[in-house]
């Protein structure tokens, strides 16, 4: 009895100290956004003289409005076709790479493994001008589409390379078992493996989804018109050569920001999703 | 469930079979292109100019806008000129990717000075002296800024938007306050400062972290201590940057960070975050060493501050046999450079007359931009801007900025070296022979 | 009965290596295009002393690769590399884990945590690189402003070339732990329920169950996860761009940094290469060797 006492009243010490830290943790991630969204609601000359971490003088919704009466709605369409495409044909081709790799066994599954692996380490820069050239010679250059290519095929290596060490956690017996029962190799991938990486893959889509939102350099090299622009362009119109209108700026970055948010409130879901089907197995 | 992932995997199926076709189609394409279109990223309509330049924010985008609708709208030659604003900070790296695969823009909006030179000697930019000569724009272009278009003894680039000068911009409420005027001599300056850091306030806003920004102090003091020749000498490989004029300046940079006439970690602040004028919003710094663009942030930043602000050429230093009317700056920040022949070279050129056109002067005037022609002060009436013009007309010599001027190996070095020597981490003597030595370097490449 | 088998073997392995061939096929069309071919011409381009844009090059073979091997900025720029790589590792992981494991023991009720937890990745580099200008300014930023509260002066952190890698890497890891939470809170969902139900019938407690059961269960993951780690710090190139451009001097240059400004600033782009090829070397090499390394270890 004691004994127990003691335990319960070290474990409420243990969750007291652990909920101090995590708060603490909570306002270091999420001051910054604030300050963020703070920004966006201030004038030019207001953000300067106040200073950044003050509170704005009034809730001043005009940078939004003009925002959004730009081409910010059109900027956002393409940046969530590019995403949905590009996030979908990522995680299928990822996922069917990493089969192979992870559940089988045969010669080549090392080196083709460390070829991703060095994959992964290549300077996404210095494949601006092969891409560019790519996209030119396909005409597909200036036009939403051309991105779809190396933005799944930069986010590949990594996601081989997660996805794999995740299915080789993925039990033995249950293949095995399935196998008795006459479940073909590729039956397999559909019926047991997939549904049962869907952790990895919600890991995937979170990770690759933000990093495909916020890409800068292949959406800036290989589109020019306006309407084929996607949201991290869009803070074009409030930059220019000696000035630039920060304000503006944030309000841009918080309305980019949001979907992503969301985006993750949903996703984040099938994480512990993934826990629930787990424990009603087990 | 099962069903939702068979559909999903068939869709995804086909797109990766779409996608992957057209990424090889492109591959074996690619590698056969070697860069002989000159076309530029034109959808293959040969009536068509694309001008690529950084207009992406009001004032410049109008100005480029109403250049561009006016020759669209008059011109007779049959050709249409397609405006692509793209932003200023990834601009020169758009433009090596493009230029790389030969699909350089029939005509761009560039600075002068080294980059500019690349691209003209790596046969991106025609020479336009016949066009020009027969165009009204040579008589109504300021001399030095027809200079600044001037490459190899051939006119390459129609200058446009804005004459910068560097100069030192004050806060008047404040130097009244402290019975202060506007300096005549460096020492006056000096003691201006020591005044100020008595009060408590800083007296050079500078935001550092962006280097450019340190440099128009350099630039300034060394052209005080040394005139221009030591510069142009070191440039053309007869002199050198570890010339007296250039360690002095270096030397009174130090001295003054000692002084602490700058903000307390200058190599932090960042310019592009506005963390200099910051300082002058929040009136804690005195004054600021910067392009006269600088009317144009503050006015529209805010009209009222604007009124409290003063400004003046940076002073002569007493001893010194410079000719203290030099000014460093640039004449026509964006010049217009073309990348293409014939009929189409004649309409691209058109339309760069189109952008010193008067109404469109007019417009450039209206938002705080002094265009490079002449008699632009009649225009003026914004008293600092007037002040600008003078000091630019008066000058003996007006030198671009190193940044922009120097090849830009050379210009980062000495970009780097000077930041160092602001934090004070290293002597100005090892700074400019870094810079030397980049310059060497340049110079026997060149040479080969 | 053993001859069926061993022919069952081979009609199984042969049938394996054809369906390994079409799982594998996309992934190797996708990597010969995009990365492959960019690969090869990064090497081809590092033979040549070319300003990137003009039409003539002139062959020097492997005079850019001698300059590499001897240039100072680049060597420092690697060992800049290896600093955030280590500190990213040693701090981003860890604290990662602590957050996954909080909200692992925590359940569904802490949802907003997590969210939460997560925005610094969401954010876009841009803004994170303006707020933290501001937030780390020596005058009047959140640093400062503390150690006067202590009766200290103002802190330079950004431009002094002694703390200003440091001062990037805390950012850096800020803005990257949140993946590792994530990438951890999935590792989690892979240990069976059955296994924490059998560790509290046998009475541990939930610390016991995370040191001796969980954490062993976690170091395949925590293995890829310095994986990841190592190369994305090795090649990183956002944050330091925006925040520091490389400065103050040389003391936050990155080898990605540097190969930008040599190939699309300075109009290098043949010596620019060789730092990209350079960079591709070390990086590859580091990653392989060391999952040799932590694999092997595992088999004895």
């Amino acid at each position: 009895m004691d004994a127990y006492k003691k335990s319960r009243v070290k474990s409420i010490i243990c969750w007291v100290i652990a909920f101090a830290l995590a708060i603490f943790y909570l306002v270091v991630s999420f001051l910054p956004f604030i300050f963020m969204v703070l920004n966006s609601f201030k004038e030019k000359f207001e953000m300067l003289t106040v200073g950044v971490f003050e509170l704005p003088q009034s809730l001043n919704f005009a940078n939004y409005q003009e925002v959004l009466t730009g081409g910010f709605g059109k900027y956002f369409m393409n940046s969530v076709i590019v995403l949905a495409i590009s996030l979908i044909l990522l995680l299928f081709i990822a996922s069917c790479a990493s089969y192979p790799l992870a559940r089988f066994q045969f010669k080549l599954a090392n080196p083709i493994y460390a070829g991703i692996v060095a994959c992964m380490s290549i300077p996404v820069h210095i494949t601006l001008i092969p891409v560019f050239k790519m996209s030119q010679a396909t005409g597909l250059y200036d036009s939403i589409w051309a991105l779809i290519g190396p933005y799944v095929a930069f986010a590949v290596p990594i996601s081989v390379f997660i996805l794999t060490s995740f299915m080789k956690e993925i039990p033995r017996e249950i293949e095995e078992s399935a196998e008795i029962d006459g479940c073909g190799k590729i039956k397999m991938f559909f019926s047991m493996i997939l549904p049962l990486s869907k952790p990895g893959l919600a890991t995937l889509a979170i990770y690759n989804g933000v990093n495909m939102w916020n890409e800068f350099s292949f959406a800036y090299t290989l589109t020019q018109s306006s309407e084929n622009r996607t949201l991290p362009l869009a803070i074009w119109e409030f930059q220019g050569q000696y000035s630039m209108n920060t304000p503006m700026i944030m309000a841009v970055l918080t309305l980019t920001l949001l979907p992503m948010i969301i985006m993750f409130i949903i996703f984040q879901d099938k994480l512990v999703k993934g826990m629930t089907a787990g424990a009603v197995k087990g | 469930m099962k069903k939702r992932m068979k559909r999903l995997a068939a869709f995804s199926m086909a797109v990766l079979m779409a996608a992957s076709m057209a990424a090889c189609g492109g591959s074996g394409g690619g590698s056969s292109d070697g860069g002989s279109s000159s076309g530029g990223s034109s959808s293959g309509d040969d009536k068509e100019i694309v001008y690529w330049n950084i207009g992406t924010e009001s004032p410049d985008k109008d100005i480029v806008t109403a250049a561009v609708e006016k020759f669209n709208s008059e011109t007779e030659s049959g050709y249409t000129v397609t405006s692509v604003p793209t932003q200023n900070d990834s601009y020169k790296e758009k433009l090596v990717v493009a230029m790389s695969s030969g699909e350089c823009p029939d005509m761009y909006s560039c600075w002068s000075g080294g980059p500019m030179y690349e691209y003209i000697d790596s046969g991106f930019g025609q020479p336009i002296d016949d066009l020009f000569n027969n165009s009204e724009i040579k008589d109504k272009l300021m001399e030095s800024a027809i200079g600044q278009a001037t490459y190899n003894d051939h006119i390459y680039a129609v200058p446009y938007q804005n004459v910068s000068m560097s100069g030192i911009f004050y806060n008047k409420e404040m130097f009244e306050k402290y019975g202060l005027e506007e300096p005549a001599t460096l020492a006056d300056l000096e003691n201006i400062c020591a005044t100020l850091k008595e009060n408590g306030i800083t007296p050079f806003a500078l935001a550092n972290s962006s280097k450019w920004t340190g440099s128009m102090y350099f630039m300034n003091l060394a052209a005080r201590y040394g005139g221009l020749e030591p510069f142009q000498n070191a440039v053309a490989g007869t002199g050198s940057f570890t010339d007296e004029c250039f360690i002095q300046a270096g030397e009174k940079i130090q001295e003054w960070v000692n002084a602490g006439y700058f903000p307390d970690g200058v190599n932090s602040l960042s310019e592009d975050d506005g963390q200099a004028k910051q300082l002058m919003y929040q009136e804690t710094a005195g004054m600021l060493l910067c392009g006269s663009w600088y009317t144009g942030t503050f006015s529209t930043d805010s009209e009222e501050f604007y009124q409290k602000i003063g400004w003046f050429p940076f002073p002569a230093i007493e001893g010194s046999e410079a000719d203290p009317s030099i000014m460093i700056g640039t004449v026509g920040d964006q010049f217009i450079v073309f990348n293409c022949e014939g009929e189409k070279l004649e309409a691209a050129f058109e339309c760069a007359e189109a952008h010193l056109s008067d109404e469109v002067i007019d417009l450039g005037v209206e938002s705080g931009k002094i265009p490079p022609v002449n008699g632009i002060e009649e225009k003026l009436t914004d008293p600092i801007t007037i002040e600008v013009v003078e000091a630019a007309n008066n000058a003996s010599e007006i030198q671009l900025w190193y940044d922009q001027y120097l090849p830009p190996a050379v210009s980062n070095a000495h970009l780097d070296g000077l930041q160092e020597v602001f934090g004070l981490t290293m002597t100005p003597q090892e700074a400019q022979e870094s810079m030397q030595q980049a310059m060497e370097e340049y110079n026997a490449q060149k040479a080969e | 009965m053993k001859e069926k088998s061993t022919s069952l073997l081979v009609i199984r392995q042969r049938n394996t290596r054809k369906v390994a061939a079409l799982f594998l096929a996309p992934v190797t069309i996708l990597m010969v295009i995009y990365i492959f071919y960019p690969i090869v011409d990064t090497f081809i381009t590092s033979t040549y002393q070319w300003n990137g844009i003009s039409a003539d090059r002139k062959f020097i073979g492997i005079q850019n690769w001698i300059t590499l091997l001897q240039d100072k900025s680049f060597w420092i720029a690697f060992k800049n590399n290896l600093i955030i790589m280590v500190l990213s590792i040693v701090i981003q992981i860890p604290l990662g884990l602590a957050l996954a494991t909080f909200l692992d023991f925590g359940g569904k009720k802490l949802t907003v945590f997590k969210v939460i937890w997560f925005i610094p990745l969401l954010m876009s580099s841009v803004a994170i690189g303006f707020l933290f200008t501001y937030a780390l300014a020596t005058n009047g930023g959140i640093v400062s402003t503390i150690s006067g509260w202590f009766g200290g002066g103002n802190i330079d952190l950004l431009g002094n070339p002694k703390t200003a890698l440091l001062t990037v890497i805390a950012v850096i890891c800020w803005q990257f732990t949140p993946f590792y939470m994530v990438y951890f809170m999935a590792a989690f969902t892979n240990i069976p329920y059955d296994v924490f139900e059998a560790a509290r019938i046998d009475g541990a407690t939930r610390g016991q169950y995370f040191w001796k059961i969980a954490l062993p269960l976690l170091v395949p993951s925590m293995k890829s996860a310095a994986i990841l780690s190592m190369v994305g710090s090795l090649k990183y190139f956002d944050l330091i761009y925006v925040m520091t451009g490389g400065g103050p001097g040389t003391s936050t240059e990155l080898m990605a940094t540097y190969m930008y400004k040599e190939s699309f600033s300075n109009f290098n782009m043949g010596y620019g290469s060789a730092v990209a090829g350079g960079m591709f070397i070390l990086i590859s090499m580091i990653a392989l060797i060391t999952m040799k390394l932590i694999n092997g270890k595992k088999e004895a």
